[in-house]
């Protein structure tokens, strides 16, 4: 039994004058996956999400996303996403539980603004002013914030970008508690390892391509079988490990 | 809930409330422009019976302000700019009938020179004080009545003035720093961005901008007037609802103009320069503080065209004027073609993304 890709794209393209910011982009995603769109800056990541959001036009190919055409109805898909931008924030003078009651209007919806802060984390600070957050918390008030339409599928661009480990691995927790409560997690990022640990599949691109589509497991028994192998044999912690070692794995707040 | 967060934004609530009433208060008691006393200063070199009589007279109206002394220390103080006048009673005063041809009594009256139009009202007091003691005296009737009718009844303040003018000042300081400080720093800031990643529309979403500010505008010419009435006793002699709506009328065209000027505003560090570029000339030119009169002669054309100059004219004729919505009609529609402009601007230039 096949079971339709909740993301479906097809030779999508995008040009900003002389350069090919997405350049024939093909792929699925699964419904309940967490699938990473992988590269280094300027490959073309945010273009391709930001299209997917309804948020760009694309010059030419097909986009689905929970059925719908974004390129013909991007405000119908806008009704069934969550999004978390990359450089984004929320209007000043709000607090942390107002701003997901006002974006719940934005969709027109009324919410239980505490139940989604107290599923990211948040309860304590409802009642704080979004900007006074610490990075981690405002990028989990973000997520709130995106799940307030009970989204079909969550898209998060670079989510832990700028944060510390031990706010990353919080994050990551989070992000793996929402895809158990049945939301697909659509996200970019240029950290190798979240994708890694947090990823079923990811799509890698560069220069506008996908360059490479698979788990990462699967990505890495096929670079070794073409006999690849590290000059230096790895060590069996890094320097990350003694750190969360050190400062505790717990999540600090300040 | 737009308005909760506005409340906690102290700058802005600052600027855009507390400010304006400052600055009725401070004019307003001040009370620039208008006429003030006369410093009257006394020598009297009789003391008798009749010059106390007469001091007492002259301690009656309301315009003097009245001191007195030796003749040199009021002669200094009237050198000093202390006193408009001084008066000299000479020692052989005396208020009684004179037999006709003899020598009467003579006061003398230093006038300051710097300070002419003290000294004319202040001498025409003294004339008038003396000419009643002398009809007093001779039993004769005036050969010549003069009825005096107050014009319109109204005894124009500065304030009254004044008023009009601030809330012109606030309608454009509302309309045009709240629409570039809130979408610059919005824009920037990826907010706006946010926002439109959800299915909300741009229409609604500009709709409820201009309502939310509309709002506040009427709240704060609220405010302003009853600041006015309360505090500074300000007469508004026209109807209190076309001042009204003339304040809406001037919001929609600072609105129209805040989105046009915010239309080539990018970054967070040029929105004060070029608030101040389009809104001090209009502060200054167009009657806020003070009459148009005194805009030097080569800056009058441009003074006469300034979209404050119709919104402070309108709201001001109705309210030290008592005028209607007929004898307003030119201001009203200088507002209307201005918000014309400026909205084909803003639709033209003013985008909600980079």
């Amino acid at each position: 039994m096949t079971v339709a890709p909740i993301v479906s794209v097809r030779e999508l393209r995008k040009r900003y004058g002389q350069i090919k910011a997405v350049d024939g982009v093909s792929f699925d995603v699964h419904e309940r996956e967490i699938f990473a769109l992988l590269g280094p800056n300027g490959a073309g990541k945010t273009t391709t999400v930001e299209i997917l959001e309804g948020l760009r036009s694309a010059d030419s190919g097909t986009a689905l996303v929970a059925g719908v055409d974004v390129r013909k109805d991007p405000s119908g898909v806008k009704e069934r996403i969550g999004v978390q931008l990359q450089q984004s924030a929320f209007p000043e003078n709000f607090l942390a539980q107002e701003v997901v009651d006002l974006f719940a209007l934005f969709h027109g919806r009324k919410v239980d603004s505490l139940a989604l802060l107290r599923a990211v984390g948040l309860e304590d600070k409802a009642k704080q002013k979004s900007e006074k957050l610490s990075g981690g918390q405002r990028q989990r008030l973000s997520i709130a914030v995106a799940m307030v339409n009970e989204p079909q599928v969550l898209f998060l661009d670079e989510p832990t970008t700028g944060l510390d480990p031990q706010a990353r691995r919080n994050l990551w927790d989070l992000i793996r508690d929402i895809r158990k409560r049945g939301t697909t997690v659509f996200l970019t990022t240029h950290y190798l390892d979240e994708a890694e640990v947090l990823c079923d599949r990811v799509a890698i691109i560069d220069a506008g391509r996908i360059i490479a589509l698979d788990s990462p497991q699967a990505l890495i028994t096929k670079l070794l079988g073409r006999g690849f192998s590290k000059p230096v044999p790895q060590q069996q912690a890094n320097l990350e490990d003694v750190f969360l070692d050190l400062t505790g794995h717990a999540l600090r707040e300040d | 809930m737009l308005l909760r967060a506005y409340t906690r934004d102290w700058t802005a609530l600052f600027f855009g409330f507390f400010f304006p009433l400052i600055f009725m208060g401070i004019f307003g008691i001040l009370n620039f422009g208008s006429f003030g006393h006369v410093a009257l200063g006394i020598v009297d070199n009789a003391d008798n019976a009749d010059s106390q009589a007469f001091r007492a007279a002259l301690g009656r109206v309301e315009t003097l302000q009245l001191s007195s002394g030796t003749s040199d220390d009021q002669l200094a103080r009237l050198q000093k700019g202390d006193r408009d006048i001084v008066l000299v009673i000479p020692a052989d005063f005396k208020v009684a009938a004179a037999r006709p041809g003899a020598a009467v009594p003579t006061l003398t009256l230093y006038a300051n020179q710097g300070r002419g139009e003290q000294v004319a009202v202040g001498s025409a007091i003294l004339t008038q004080v003396i000419d009643q003691m002398s009809f007093a005296i001779t039993q004769t009737a005036p050969v010549v009545a003069m009825k005096r009718e107050e014009i319109a009844g109204r005894n124009l303040k500065y304030v009254d003035f004044l008023t009009p003018g601030i809330v012109g000042m606030t309608i454009m300081q509302l309309g045009v720093a709240s629409v570039m400080f809130s979408f610059v720093v919005d824009r920037q800031r990826g907010v706006i961005r946010r926002i439109m990643a959800t299915p909300i529309s741009r229409r609604n979403y500009m709709a409820a901008h201009v309502l939310e500010r509309l709002l506040l505008a009427i709240v704060q010419v609220l405010i302003l007037i009853a600041v006015a009435v309360f505090a500074f006793n300000v007469t508004i002699v026209g109807s209190l609802g076309l001042v009204l709506a003339i304040a809406v009328l001037g919001s929609v065209l600072f609105l129209c103009f805040g989105f046009a000027v915010t239309g080539f505003v990018t970054t967070e560090n040029q929105a004060p320069a070029i608030l101040q570029l389009v809104t001090l000339p209009q502060m200054f030119l167009s009657g806020v503080f003070f009459s148009r009169d005194a805009v030097p002669a080569f800056l009058k054309p441009v003074s006469d065209v300034l979209p404050l100059t119709f919104l402070n004219d309108a709201l001001r004729q109705v309210s030290t004027a008592g005028a209607g919505i007929v004898d307003v009609g030119r201001d009203v529609i200088g507002i209307v073609v201005w918000s014309a402009i400026m909205f084909f601007i803003a639709f033209r230039f003013f985008k909600l993304e980079t």
